[in-house]
């Protein structure tokens, strides 16, 4: 256990550093505090910022090197993110890595290892999860009946989105919510009987999977000239694109098979955009415009940046994003991301992986050179 | 200023029928607007039969030595400063690829005396023993006569955005007499429709038997004839586009690829002294600098010696301040939010590998260069580009070639700073890993004229051979009139 203590500054300037027990405590009422104001995100930006200095000596010299200590930073804003390619690189954790409750991975689909994220207890986890659900996906009604395309936490113990849907599956399906990914992958007869039943009982239904996972779907339906019309309140939720585990397919002409497929506008098609790198995810409303606006809860901030200096892009401009969310207390708050985005009223419009291999020249790009390394 | 260029040239297409492509560049505060010709499928086949055609009845029977004074006055307009064409040159490149006006003045002037006479002639003494036999057959050593003929239609794809680039292969496909078709890159879509312009003016006849146009990539149709009708492909671009087109192209057709590359540099303890070192660092620089690394031959990683008096950690400072130094005289082109996370992405790797004290980078983020010293032996690996380099302490220049061995497919241009009997020992042992130019530091972005790109020939790659034998000639004495 982590115990709480002072930092002192050459100048004799204290600053507190709490303890593990006192972060959680501080974030499990902060998830409950809608409505915090940007100073008290500030507050506890730079209170867990110092834990994250005193505690996890990586990122302590990352901030060192960046000249960037407790003591200096004043603003959120001036907390140094770190590359998510950190995280495969480093051990980011104020725990002990072997005291960790749950370790979660990157699926590892891009680039060589495993980003690894230490969650000493999954209290936080869970808070920010469930409050961000309840309040963009949920909207005030209590459970539905859900199929989840994507393999349990039995099946990967180490995925943050199995244990996410296993979450959503568990607080806010009914009893007969089901998974329909076993060993044997993608069991597709009791999918569809699922969705029968929906459409001749007028019961509701949520499919929530990876992105790659509704495109079979979509091309078994296809195959068998069959579409549903699931009622009036059923929803789509998809996450993760399609990580070579299925063909692309642009987003537009995506949201259109999947409203076509099942008869649900493409408003409510909800794409959720999360990290094994963070504690909370993002979410749109709909997708009937594409690309959507995207928001978090009040826990999490993001920027868009100038990938190389690292400065705020005026609004309207194309960056790359930088996540700061409190939830991701043992690790690091604040991420780099490889995402392109832009800031928009309300929230960011994410637009993709940032393309790497930028070469217009014959000169190999990094990119080209470990797609080939990989083979 | 903003201006509607036309790119291309389309012999035997009235104009008025071309559908065009409008593309907009910017930099420098300007822009301008490119209209890419975009001919549909039956264009398309009309165009391959009329270059077909023409090179068939015309640039066959012209003897090389016309082509090459053809070539030799397109090449004297463009080094002429004030010709117009030059003139456009410089006025519009560095809006469309971005790099400054001074970087395109001197490397058009630098790349486009390859392509004079003199070195136009090394060309093709590079590849035939006897040039003549482009024009006729020629006694072969083994005995009988030998000819040799470039593919009637030959199909270039170009990629890229270094000015002038695809000059190399356009004046290839002219020097073995083939029917040439060029497809634009779009990142610079102008100087090979100008060159085919100004070859059209010097010599009419030879302007008919080469096109320049552009198609989208991977959509069928215009691509689709274009592909179909070629006796031979010439194609420059990455892995994936290689890999794409190759798969389109018929079986019977040779396809020539010309892939992305990877260059570095070795530097001896001999050249480090304090004399030679800053002059060196700056020739470095300069490599690095030329088109922003975006050509296969320029430096990502320089490996550097330790053991002479200048250290590789110094040596690495005197480039970081070259840099600076050149950066001032030749900006750096705006990178687009991609370019600058390629470079943020390479940074941070070493960044993290700063943390264990392995890795040192030089300069500031917002720095238009960015130089990493690597205080171990390291393999090759490429670098974020646009004026990012890693320099590489090495106890022995001797470990280099194991370094970079693995990376065999993607090897091509060493730059070299060592004693003579170094440089000979280090070329054998980097010749039989796969790289196929040594250079000398400053010089690896200027190949001289007959370079054998990829270690290839630029000529003797496209031609066939046509062998009298021997026997057919003595056989040929028995059916003669004078015959006894």
């Amino acid at each position: 256990m982590i115990s709480a203590g002072l930092a002192v500054a050459r100048d004799g300037r204290e600053v507190a550093v709490m303890s593990q027990a006192e972060i959680v405590e501080a974030l499990l009422d902060f998830i409950g505090r809608p409505g915090a104001s940007e100073a008290e995100f500030e507050a506890l930006a730079l209170r867990v910022f110092a834990y994250q200095f005193t505690h996890n000596a990586p990122y302590r010299r990352f901030a060192q090197q960046r000249g960037r200590t407790p003591l200096t930073v004043r603003r959120w804003r001036d907390i140094p993110a770190v590359p998510i390619k950190a995280f495969k690189d480093l051990t980011l954790s104020c725990c002990p890595p072997d005291e960790a409750e749950r370790v979660f991975m990157t699926s590892g689909t891009t680039g060589s290892g495993r980003g690894r994220s230490y969650h000493p207890t999954l209290k936080v986890y869970d808070a920010s999860m469930l409050t961000g659900f309840a309040a963009r996906i949920m909207r005030g009604r209590e459970t539905i009946r859900m199929g989840i395309l994507f393999p349990d936490e039995a099946a990967l113990p180490n995925s943050s989105l199995a244990h996410y849907l296993a979450l959503a599956k568990d607080t806010f399906g009914t009893q007969d919510s089901a998974v329909f990914v076993g060993p044997g992958g993608l069991d597709l007869d009791a999918l569809l009987a699922v969705l029968a039943h929906a459409e001749s009982t007028g019961e509701p239904v949520a499919l929530l999977g990876a992105t790659y996972a509704f495109v079979p779907v979509m091309d078994a339906l296809t195959a068998q000239g069959r579409r549903f019309a699931l009622p009036a309140g059923s929803f789509l939720f998809d996450t993760g694109g399609f990580k070579g585990q299925s063909r692309e397919i642009q987003p537009d002409a995506f949201y259109d098979g999947l409203s076509q497929a099942f008869g649900i506008p493409r408003s409510e098609c909800f794409n959720m955009y999360g990290m094994t790198e963070l504690s909370t995810q993002f979410y749109d409303d709909g997708n009937a415009v594409c690309p959507p606006v995207k928001s978090g809860p009040h826990w999490i901030r993001s920027r868009v940046v100038d990938p190389l200096t690292g400065q705020d892009l005026p609004e309207g401009e194309t960056g790359v994003l930088v996540h700061h969310d409190l939830a991701h207390f043992n690790s690091v708050s604040a991420i780099l991301t490889e995402d392109a985005g832009v800031i928009a009223p309300g929230g960011f419009r994410l637009l993709g992986r940032v393309e790497g291999s930028a070469s217009r020249g014959c000169s190999v790009a990094v990119a080209e050179f470990l797609a080939a390394a990989q083979g | 200023m903003s201006t509607l260029e036309q790119a291309g040239h389309l012999p035997g297409i009235p104009s008025e029928k071309i559908g065009r492509r409008i593309v907009e560049h910017s930099a420098w505060g300007e822009t301008v607007a490119v209209a890419l010709p975009d001919l549909d499928e039956d264009q398309a086949k009309a165009l391959c039969g009329h270059v077909r055609a023409r090179a068939r009845a015309a640039l066959r029977r012209m003897e090389t030595a016309r082509i090459v004074a053809a070539i030799d006055r397109a090449s004297a307009c463009l080094l002429d400063r004030a010709h117009p064409l030059r003139r456009k040159a410089e006025a519009l490149l560095p809006v469309v690829t971005g790099y400054d006006s001074e970087t395109v003045r001197l490397g058009l002037s630098s790349y486009l005396k390859t392509f004079r006479r003199p070195q136009l002639l090394r060309f093709l003494a590079e590849d035939f023993c006897n040039p003549g036999v482009l024009d006729g057959f020629q006694p072969a050593v083994k005995g009988g006569f030998v000819r040799a003929r470039g593919p009637d239609l030959l199909l270039h794809v170009w990629a890229g955005n270094v000015p002038a680039l695809p000059l190399w292969s356009l004046v290839s496909g002219l020097l073995v007499k083939a029917g040439s078709i060029g497809k634009l890159a779009s990142a610079e879509p102008l100087t090979a429709g100008w060159f085919a312009h100004l070859i059209a003016e010097s010599d009419p006849e030879l302007g008919e038997c080469l096109a320049v146009t552009w198609w989208k990539g991977g959509t069928g149709g215009a691509e689709g004839a274009f592909l179909a009708q070629a006796d031979c492909v010439m194609a420059y671009g990455g892995d994936e586009t290689l890999t794409a087109l190759r798969a389109k192209v018929p079986v019977t057709t040779r396809f020539l690829p010309h892939g992305h590359r990877i260059g570095f540099a070795m530097i001896a303890r001999e050249a480090l002294d304090s004399r030679r070192a800053g002059p060196l660092a700056r020739l470095a620089a300069h490599d690095i600098g030329r088109y922003e690394q975006q050509g296969c031959y320029a430096p990502q990683m320089l490996f550097v010696e330790r053991g002479g008096p200048v250290t590789p950690d110094e040596f690495a400072r005197h480039l970081a301040h070259e840099l600076a130094a050149l950066a001032s005289r030749h900006p750096r082109r705006r990178l687009d939010p991609g370019e600058a996370a390629a470079i943020a992405a390479w940074r941070s790797t070493h960044e993290m590998r700063a943390l264990d004290g392995s890795a040192t980078l030089l300069g500031d983020p917002a720095d238009p260069w960015s130089v990493v010293l690597l205080a171990s032996a390291t393999g090759l690996s490429p670098s974020g580009l646009n004026r990012s380099v890693a320099v590489v302490a090495v106890e022995d220049l001797a470990e280099v070639p194991a370094l970079v061995a693995p990376h065999r497919a993607y090897l091509q241009t060493a730059g070299i700073a060592a004693a003579p009997a170094r440089l000979f020992a280090l070329a054998e042992d980097l010749a039989a890993i796969g790289v196929t130019r040594i250079t000398a530091i400053g010089r690896m972005t200027a190949p001289e004229a007959g370079w054998h790109h990829d270690g290839r020939f630029s000529l003797l790659d496209l031609v066939t051979m046509t062998e009298i034998e021997a026997s057919a000639e003595a056989a040929a004495e028995g059916f003669a009139p004078y015959a006894d």
